[in-house]
């Protein structure tokens, strides 16, 4: 069964980069905005990625237990230099060059943020004798103080700006914090309170952010602009019909029509050429992969590996759900990358070391 | 079992997604195969209004009038040659001509040709009134660029034209598109951005041929903003009429705030010419004309200054302590450099500080120079501000240059010589200045070292622009700044002064300094004439240079007139 899981968790990564390289070449083929060097380049990724998957498996998870507060330090430090010091490109600011290598640091927050929180919910804390106190201090420790140490880099992700990762981010802390154990009715309270102060919120966005929200209401409202790429990727989409329009065949593709199609809009390409067969086929090699993670999670007695099983786990959900839901137009567009499919070194690489990971943590269990 | 829960949830997502794909691809997938398929959205631009310039008064200086454009819808066509034959005898073209048009404009059946521009509205109403004949013919409404007041203020206005490729090419990403209609030069280009509306449109579904099926969109394109200018138009008119045909500048600062309020550029030109002449041989007659019309010579045109110079020499002398306001030289009409002869303008005699000023005597000067040296009137020449931009908010300023022994080296042109010393000292040889830095330099001499930052906006719609509020101190002693005061005042209020044309002019104080630039040639002279005027309303800090103009009496004449006119219209 062990090796089953294991076998199965490689299977299913294998399969979605499979099917997301067969995307990219035919996204980068006819392509005003990109030449071909994208697939090689994610081909390249792929191997690259394949390889850490196997190295970062052999590794002693123990080891990230006593640095989880330093990595999670560190990328503070990277988000912060980003903000200062990072390159533009399409109105934010996300890269850094390190050694000559550019990459997104926020990519890399999501990892730090498992960790932190995986280690932090991991511990026992003693308890005051009276209640009341008790409660405060269970909110106090449990939710405010956690929440402050990943709001640091949320807000400087928020910051950059980059609202998809943040979602994310908040995502996993709240993931996390139900599969840590704690009371469902502080996990409740705690998100009745989020939402509420989400009108708030609304003010700290920047007003491209604000357009795409409204054009999620109602893309119509400005076809040209903001509402362009959710018209265009419905099309995209919903033409592929059944069976596909086939490979090299996507109109919308082919022609143009699909900005960002080789990044976070690649499900689109996926949907026009391959169809509800197609798609449905992606969806299915995410949906076992994360039912793997889950059933590493499960397996595991030791907290902190499966807290960080959880968190790897949820990370994917939200990516995917995310990534398609807006895509299709269910979601508002918040710049979010198709895990292992759309184009993006430290995205890419970044989800190759999270399943790393979750195997492991699957080898110490068959070890012990 | 909170795992459970967890992969229970997921299920859920997922769940919902895979209904989304079935509902996206199944149900509604018939309606976007057929969007796909008809290829499919085109996006038909329209463009946006830009904002209106004003002077500071509120007269409008810039304005969009409407323009008839008649235009033909080619899948509507039917009748063409009936069609052109109207058109032709309506217009006044031939018939042919109007055909050749519409086949070389024609690139979509839903796409309207535009057949004429700009038609009048006697023309328009009879295209109109034969709408029922032709349906495909249509007359559309547009905005202009209008400049009423034709050549007044034209340079610091600029004009607006259609985008050039390299321009689309650089500003794609900012929303700017191949028809959209930008700023060239003056405020049009600088402050485009404010001035520019925003680009609508209409988003239609068309099918395979490409003919319009439906509208999927539309967005209301709007309006730009309105910018107020600190220029006076009637300043400027009477400027106008003051250089009549003479080449040359007028500059007119407020110098307690920096606000322009007059910058004339002249011979100017009439940016009408470059929005919707018919004849595109005006444009070209612009740019091929030697004496350059288009050019703005108050920020890009550079000039010697002359014995306006004169006035950083003083500067330098005293600030230096190489001299004393009562430091005297004699002035026999020449100054001997070993075998070399170097003249002024006439016998002088003994001459200090204030007199040499006051007069302009070449020879006090050159021994200045001689006792500074190059090197410290390089510097204290770029202290006032020479051989670097004020950055006005106008494009296309230039800098200009103050000579030093580095960059004689650096351009392998040998040593510095005392002779060069003596041809700076009198503004001569290599040094050039823009008008616009006279004014400052003015501005620093009258204030006591305190300088503004010149400006021509006043406000973007109704918010006032103040970010040229900021005042500067230039390190020079105040006493050195009334001594160079005095002089400046004598050369007006003095009987031999070189501005006595001037004279008293009732409740104004008017100081400055003449300068008279050899060119070279065979050309005539440029005639200077830089100064200050404190009035009861407010104080300016003034320049006029007539390009080959002459001596400076006649740069002291327009600048009398002008102020006299200033002053009753109580300006000053």
């Amino acid at each position: 069964m062990g090796r089953g899981l294991e076998k199965k968790i490689w299977l299913y990564t294998i399969s979605i980069m499979i099917i997301g390289l067969i995307a990219l070449y035919s996204a980068s083929f006819e392509n005003v905005r990109v030449s071909r060097q994208v697939f090689y380049d994610q081909l390249g990724c792929a191997v690259l990625g394949l390889i850490l998957m196997y190295v970062i498996s052999r590794l002693d998870y123990r080891h990230f237990y006593d640095f989880a507060y330093i990595i999670y330090a560190l990328n503070v430090l990277l988000l912060f230099f980003v903000l200062v010091s990072g390159r533009h490109a399409l109105g934010a600011r996300r890269w850094i060059d390190i050694a000559g290598i550019n990459f997104q640091p926020s990519e890399v927050t999501k990892v730090a943020v498992i960790f932190l929180l995986a280690r932090y919910f991991s511990k026992r804390r003693p308890r005051f004798l009276f209640d009341i106190i008790g409660k405060m201090e269970v909110i106090l420790m449990e939710i405010i103080f956690p929440l402050f140490l990943v709001g640091l880099s949320l807000g400087l992700i928020f910051k950059q700006p980059d609202l998809g990762t943040a979602i994310v981010v908040f995502g996993i802390f709240v993931t996390m914090l139900f599969a840590g154990g704690f009371k469902v009715r502080y996990v409740l309270g705690f998100l009745g309170v989020v939402v509420a102060m989400v009108p708030f919120g609304w003010h700290f966005l920047k007003g491209y952010q604000k357009d795409r929200l409204l054009v999620f209401l109602n893309p119509n409202i400005d076809p040209l602009g903001a509402g362009y790429t959710v018209i265009q990727s419905k099309i995209a989409v919903g033409s592929g019909q059944i069976f596909g329009k086939g490979w090299f065949a996507g109109t919308q593709t082919q022609l143009n029509f699909l900005p960002e199609r080789h990044t976070d809009f690649i499900f689109s390409v996926i949907g026009e050429e391959w169809g509800l067969v197609g798609a449905l086929t992606l969806i299915y090699c995410y949906y076992q992969l994360i039912n793997c993670g889950l059933d590493v999670a499960r397996q595991l007695k030791d907290k902190f590996a499966m807290l960080v099983a959880v968190g790897v786990v949820s990370i994917l959900i939200l990516q995917v759900v995310i990534n398609i839901g807006m895509v299709m137009g269910l979601f508002p567009v918040v710049g979010l990358t198709l895990p292992l499919v759309s184009y993006g070194r430290t995205s890419f690489l970044a989800f190759t070391i999270m399943i790393g990971f979750l195997l492991g943590l699957n080898k110490r269990r068959t070890v012990f | 079992m909170r795992l459970k829960i967890i992969r229970l949830i997921t299920g859920g997502l997922f769940g919902f997604i895979a209904a989304g794909l079935f509902y996206t691809q199944v149900i509604q997938g018939e309606y976007f195969f057929r969007l796909s398929v008809n290829n499919r959205i085109r996006v038909v631009p329209m463009e946006g209004w830009r904002g209106q310039i004003k002077d500071r008064s509120g007269k409008v200086l810039a304005d969009n009038r409407l323009s008839y454009d008649v235009m033909v819808t080619p899948q509507e066509i039917g009748d063409a040659t009936g069609l052109f034959r109207f058109l032709g005898e309506t217009l006044g073209v031939k018939e042919q001509a109007i055909a050749r048009r519409y086949g070389r404009k024609k690139n979509a059946p839903f796409a309207p040709v535009v057949i004429a521009q700009d038609v009048s509205k006697e023309e328009a109403i009879v295209i109109e009134e034969n709408k029922y004949r032709f349906p495909s013919l249509f007359v559309q409404e547009s905005y202009r660029r209008f400049y009423p007041l034709g050549e007044n203020s034209a340079h610091v206005l600029g004009y607006v034209g259609k985008m050039s490729v390299a321009q689309r090419d650089r500003f794609r990403e900012y929303g700017y598109s191949m028809e959209s209609v930008v700023g060239y030069s003056g405020v049009e280009e600088y402050y485009d951005n404010y001035l520019r509306g925003k680009e609508g449109g209409l988003q239609i579904e068309v099918n395979s041929r490409g003919q319009q099926v439906r509208l999927l969109g539309f967005r209301e394109s709007q309006k730009g903003q309105d910018i107020t200018l600190t220029i006076d138009s009637e300043v400027q008119q009477d400027v106008i009429e003051l250089l009549a045909d003479r080449a040359g500048v007028v500059i007119i600062m407020d110098m307690d705030s920096g606000e322009i309020l007059g910058m004339t550029s002249s011979p100017g030109f009439d940016p009408n010419i470059f929005v919707g002449s018919r004849d595109p041989g005006e444009i070209n007659r612009i740019f091929a004309d030697p004496l350059a019309p288009a050019i703005n010579r108050a920020i890009t045109g550079l000039f010697p200054p002359g014995s306006v110079f004169k006035v950083i020499m003083a500067i330098a002398g005293l600030d230096t302590k190489k001299i004393i306001p009562s430091t005297s030289f004699v002035c026999p009409g020449f100054y001997q450099l070993r075998k070399a002869v170097f003249r002024c303008t006439h016998v002088h005699g003994t001459q200090d500080l204030i007199g040499a000023l006051a007069h302009s005597c070449n020879v006090y000067f050159y021994n200045v120079g001689l006792l500074l040296g190059v090197d410290a009137i390089n510097h204290y020449a770029r202290l006032m501000g020479l051989g670097e931009k004020i950055s006005i908010d106008l494009p296309y300023e230039q800098s200009g240059s103050v000579p030093s022994r580095e960059q004689r080296r650096l351009e392998g042109r040998g040593g510095w010589h005392a002779g060069d010393t003596l041809n700076l000292s009198i503004g001569q040889g290599e040094v050039q200045v823009t008008p616009l830095q006279l004014v400052r330099l003015m501005t620093l001499v009258a204030r006591n070292g305190w300088i503004v930052q010149p400006h021509v906006i006043k406000a973007v719609g109704e918010t006032a622009v103040d970010k040229f509020t900021d005042e500067r101190k230039v390190k020079i002693d105040e006493e050195v700044l009334e001594t160079v005061r005095k002089g400046l005042r004598g050369a007006v209020a003095d009987g031999e002064g070189t501005a006595r044309v001037i004279g008293d002019l009732p409740d104004l104080y008017v100081a400055g300094k003449t300068g008279t630039a050899q060119t070279s040639g065979g050309k005539k002279n440029h005639a200077w004439f830089a100064g200050y005027a404190k009035g009861e309303v407010r104080n300016i800090a003034f320049c006029v240079l007539l390009e080959h103009g002459g001596s400076s009496y006649n740069a002291c004449l327009l600048a009398k007139d002008l102020l006299m006119r200033m002053k009753e219209k109580k300006i000053l």
